[in-house]
């Protein structure tokens, strides 16, 4: 089997999440292929668009529900490409790739689910998995987005601010732009939406940090604050799980490009990661 | 391992009998350089070359490589599957090939890669090194495995090393070629591995050099030689171990596309650069610096990430020197 050879995958739903943001809804059309698949959050695939080129993207839906879906940002060429395409096109998937969180070491433990931007996408898989499971004790998440446009999943991010104590998830969000939309919102969940970054969701939460676990996503600058955030309250690095991105080609650990690293330590963030704990942000330099 | 004799008489005799494998590939010199390239008649042969300007690893991760044909909406593979020769490979260029196997055949192994090591017969040759080489400081100068014959100079021919089991067919199925090791000849092999040793002039001193390297993370060093590196890339195309590649997709008619792949560099801006504008390495110093960390990467199974070939120094128009900058980065630190 080459394992460049990506499986044919129908698009069955696309839904617009926000204007820069498409949530597609994908079947594969060999029922064996569409069968056999399973992965564990964290993980991604190669989306092939066949004649034009491929391009990493997080499996954004959790491994407990099926068919699988693909959060996908219009970023540049591809992606601005696959915007284009339609319900009932197809498209090629090979994967799923990267190592993704090991959830079951974290069973029974609270999950401290972090997210800015996009990060959202590889932790919504993480969310619905430990809701739909209820392995875990208790699920943070705390949101982190730049407008009430841009957040991501917002009816189900709703539903949650609303009902999510009842599936024993808390969730806050934070935003940095003030809308009427924001504003509203915030009226309505006073102690759960706030104007800020995602670090001030923090404030009044209090976790046992012998029994928790963070997971963290976003964009670079992110992991820095966040980090020594969870630092400060005693979360032990070994408890920090970070997912990574870096420019990619293979997915599988040859073409070099998501190579970081010195001479003593060199991760490729796709076979290594993209999952990392914070020991490894310490032992190999440039990871974060 | 067996040792047999090959007679400097039987040696056309044998490039012959090669040919029974497959297109023989071998280096031929060309202006003031050598390459690897097909060849028919033993004459055309530069057996006492220095180094070639492309390493073997040409015939294994191609320079252009095309990967699928797309033919209505489906990928088909591109396979080539045709035995060849590689005659004359040093043993620096034999370790290149090792590091290589490392990434290609490692889980999951690249079919391309794969099908190509298995299709190739490799004839070690030894060799003198000139100024550039360092090979002896990184072990990388005498090949235990990875050939499947090793010849060795003689005064006389050619002392030869069996190194797998379709080295011994060729043996085995040449065998008037060939004759039993004598005393005389161990004698001469000694001799020349000890002259061998005593030509080098270049030397790696590589006690502790990741960590090091590690630690010289702000070094000033790095900075100086990046300021004179004109970023070309060249360094990494030449390498024996540098394997980045770049993909791309091309459509060849309207209804028929092809992906390729082709060497990447990482000393190209684009290297690390992600949509939206984010570059992870965005300098020239930040690129220099990876690529010295990347072949001074120590894996405790497989050593360096470096053979010693003395390639991108002999190819450099900037006429930065490897071995330089580590020790320059050395005696920064200490
Ligand atoms: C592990 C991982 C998970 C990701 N998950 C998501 C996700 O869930 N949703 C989402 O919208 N985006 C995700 N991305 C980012 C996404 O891969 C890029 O937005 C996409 O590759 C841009 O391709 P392009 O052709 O549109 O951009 P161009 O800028 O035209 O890029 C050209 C090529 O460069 C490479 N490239 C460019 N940017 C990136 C990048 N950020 N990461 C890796 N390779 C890149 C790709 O091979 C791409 O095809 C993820 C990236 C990684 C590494
Ligand atoms: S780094 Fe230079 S000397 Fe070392 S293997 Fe590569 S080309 Fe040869
Ligand atoms: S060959 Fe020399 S000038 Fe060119 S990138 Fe390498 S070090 Fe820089
Ligand atoms: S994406 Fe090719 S090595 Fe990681």
């Amino acid at each position: 089997m080459n394992p460049y050879q990506s499986y044919d995958a129908k698009i069955i739903e696309i839904r617009e999440l926000t204007s820069r943001e498409k949530l597609f809804t994908l079947r594969f059309t060999d029922r064996e292929v569409e069968e056999g698949f399973t992965f564990k959050p964290g993980q991604f695939v190669i989306v092939d668009l066949r004649g034009y080129g491929e391009f990493p993207i997080s499996l954004c839906s959790p491994p407990t529900r099926k068919p699988i879906q693909l959060c996908i940002r219009r970023a540049g060429r591809l992606t601005r490409f696959i915007h284009k395409f339609g319900e009932g096109d197809s498209v090629g998937i090979r994967g799923p790739y990267g190592n993704g969180f090991p959830l079951e070491k974290m069973e029974g433990a609270n999950l401290i689910l972090v997210a800015g931007g996009l990060g959202m996408a590889p932790l919504r898989s993480v969310l619905w998995y430990a809701i739909d499971t209820g392995k875990f004790e208790k699920i943070y998440l705390f949101y982190g987005t730049k407008s009430y446009e841009d957040i991501l999943f917002r009816d189900e991010i709703i539903y949650l601010l609303k009902h999510g104590e009842k599936l024993n998830c808390h969730v806050k969000l934070a935003y940095e732009v003030e809308t009427p939309s924001c504003i509203y919102l915030e009226k309505g969940f006073s102690e759960k939406v706030c104007k800020g970054v995602v670090t001030d969701l923090f404030r009044g939460e209090e976790f046992d940090v012998n029994n928790s676990y963070a997971l963290i996503c976003g964009p670079p600058v992110m992991y820095k604050f966040v980090i020594r955030e969870l630092l400060d309250r005693g979360l032990s690095p070994g408890r920090i799980y970070m997912t990574l991105e870096r420019r990619m080609k293979c997915g599988i650990g040859k073409c070099g490009h998501c190579v970081v690293g010195t001479s003593v330590s060199m991760k490729y963030i796709c076979k290594d990661g993209p999952v990392f704990t914070y020991w490894d942000a310490l032992s190999t330099r440039g990871l974060i | 391992m067996r040792y047999v004799k090959l007679s400097a008489e039987n040696f056309s005799p044998f490039f012959e009998a090669l040919k029974e494998l497959g297109k023989i590939y071998g280096p031929v010199k060309r202006n003031s350089t050598y390459t690897f390239v097909q060849v028919d008649n033993v004459k055309e042969l530069s057996l006492d070359y220095t180094r070639t300007i492309l390493p073997p690893k040409k015939f294994f991760v191609k320079p252009r490589d095309k990967l699928f044909r797309l033919k209505k909406e489906n990928w088909e593979d591109i396979k080539d599957g045709e035995s060849f020769v590689l005659f004359g490979v040093h043993s620096c260029d034999i370790h290149g090939l090792k590091i290589l196997d490392k990434v290609y055949l490692g889980d999951p192994p690249d079919p391309y890669y794969k099908s190509r090591r298995e299709n190739a017969f490799i004839v070690g040759i030894s060799c003198m090194p000139d100024e550039y080489c360092f090979c002896k400081s990184l072990g990388t100068d005498f090949a235990m495995d990875g050939f499947d014959l090793f010849l060795h100079e003689l005064p006389d021919g050619w002392l030869v090393r069996v190194g797998s089991v379709k080295g011994h067919e060729v043996v085995w199925e040449n065998q008037e070629l060939f004759e039993e090791v004598t005393e005389e000849d161990l004698k001469h092999f000694k001799e020349f591995e000890e002259k061998r040793a005593k030509a080098f002039k270049r030397s790696l001193n590589k006690e502790g050099l990741a960590d090091i390297l590690d630690l010289a993370f702000n070094s000033q060093v790095w900075k100086k030689y990046a300021e004179k590196c004109l970023g070309c890339g060249n360094c990494t195309l030449v390498c024996p171990t540098c394997r980045c590649y770049e993909v791309c997709d091309n459509w060849i008619r309207a209804y028929e596309a092809v992906r390729e792949r082709r060497y990447d560099s990482c000393f190209m801006p684009t290297h690390g650069l992600v949509a939206g504008g984010h570059n992870f390495r965005p300098t020239r110093l930040d690129r220099f610096r990876h690529r010295y960390y990347c072949k001074s990467y120590f894996d405790p199974s497989a050593g360096f990430n470096c053979v010693g070939c003395g390639r991108c120094d002999e190819f450099c128009p900037a006429r930065i020197e490897h071995v330089r900058v580590l020790e320059e980065v050395r005696e920064g630190l200490l």
